[in-house]
């Protein structure tokens, strides 16, 4: 698949990572040239994984990363609000099949599922995950 | 009416003051302490410190009985979430955002943010109207865009005012289409004819010599 990812922090980065290791081409768009550290450096030398430096909730930056060719658009920024931006553009203009993005917040997770867009929080995972851990050590 | 303003800047800031001067009671959150510090200084205990984005801060700010969210951040992402969170959390009638992009504008609108205020279209409509009084109109393009048809007002005191079209060295490959006059009679082109102040020229022009054609015909005297 194609898989495009705004923000190339933590999350952005680990999950570029392990979709790449699945064999998905993948596309990260992240502003800041400098915080990219976290992708794999190889991938991103060799041309595997594709890095695009602009603003991601913009159309440019969508075209730039090949959104018309995307079959997964995930916003994986630390800013809610932004992530919804760049996600309801993929999702209405783009016409991407697959759109989820990264929330912190309950507010903003209610708000995206209600309009299609797969959400992801962290935090909310993880403390799934710890209490199934707690749950079954019992 | 009740009004919660999103962002106390620049905009929100004026925006609260001339709403309450209509007597309309008005909220606004601000993240920033020293901005909502100002604003309580100037218009009284009307603002609060908040993420525009949070449901608590805009529960707080009285979202649940507003007739209306004014989002006038810095921020566009902000500007739209605060409007889709207002109505999805607390259902408010009327949500008005500006988007600084015009592209955002346009999500806006399939967001179903119901006014959108465009500050590029503001900004340019009002630089517009305040553009020479002689300006270029960019009719059409012609042939992929090689050639274009303008329209040109010519100013009173131009230098090519009297002379006749054929005196003018006109930009190769410029072929003057229509002329008309200030009280808007239209003038067949031919050599012959006299330039006049205030005419209108239409022509067709390759559009690589457009400026060319625009600073002859607008050139003072």
């Amino acid at each position: 698949m194609n898989v495009i990812i705004v923000g190339a922090g933590n999350l952005g980065s680990s999950l570029a990572r392990k979709l790449s290791d699945l064999g998905h081409r993948i596309t990260v768009i992240e502003k800041n040239p400098k915080s990219v550290s976290l992708l794999p450096r190889g991938r991103v030398d060799s041309g595997v994984m594709t890095v695009i430096h602009r603003d991601g909730s913009t159309g440019a930056a969508m075209i730039e990363a090949g959104i018309a060719n995307a079959d997964v658009f995930i916003a994986a920024t630390g800013k809610d609000s932004l992530n919804g931006l760049a996600a309801q553009r993929a999702k209405t203009i783009f016409r991407v099949e697959e759109v989820m993005t990264a929330v912190k917040d309950d507010g903003a997770r209610t708000l995206y599922d209600s309009l299609g867009i797969t959400t992801i929080n962290k935090a909310s995972i993880a403390a799934d995950r710890l209490v199934n851990m707690l749950v079954e050590e019992k | 009416m009740y009004l919660v303003i999103v962002g106390g800047g620049k905009v929100g800031a004026p925006l609260a003051s001339s709403l309450i001067n209509e007597g309309h009671e008005v909220f606004v959150l601000d993240h920033d302490p020293d901005t909502v510090a100002s604003l309580q200084r100037e218009l009284g205990m009307i603002a609060t410190v908040g993420e525009a984005t949070s449901v608590r801060a805009l529960q707080e700010a009285g979202a649940s009985r507003a007739g209306a969210i004014i989002a006038t951040t810095d921020s566009d992402e902000d500007n739209l979430a605060a409007c889709q969170l207002a109505r999805s959390n607390f259902d408010i009638p009327r949500t008005i955002a500006i988007a600084h992009s015009p592209e955002n504008a346009e999500l806006f609108d399939i967001a179903g943010v119901d006014l959108v205020v465009s500050a590029t279209d503001l900004v340019l409509s009002n630089l517009a109207t305040g553009l020479p009084a002689h300006p270029l109109i960019r009719l059409m393009p012609i042939a992929d865009r090689s050639q274009e048809l303008v329209a040109i007002k010519l100013p009173a005191a131009g230098t090519v005012i009297g002379h006749t079209l054929s005196e003018l060295t006109l930009p190769y490959g410029t072929k003057i289409i229509l002329m008309v006059t200030a009280e808007g009679q239209s003038k067949t082109p031919d050599a012959d004819t006299v330039v006049e102040a205030e005419d209108q020229i239409v022509a067709l022009s390759p559009a690589n010599s457009t400026s060319e054609l625009w600073e002859l015909l607008t050139e003072l005297r």
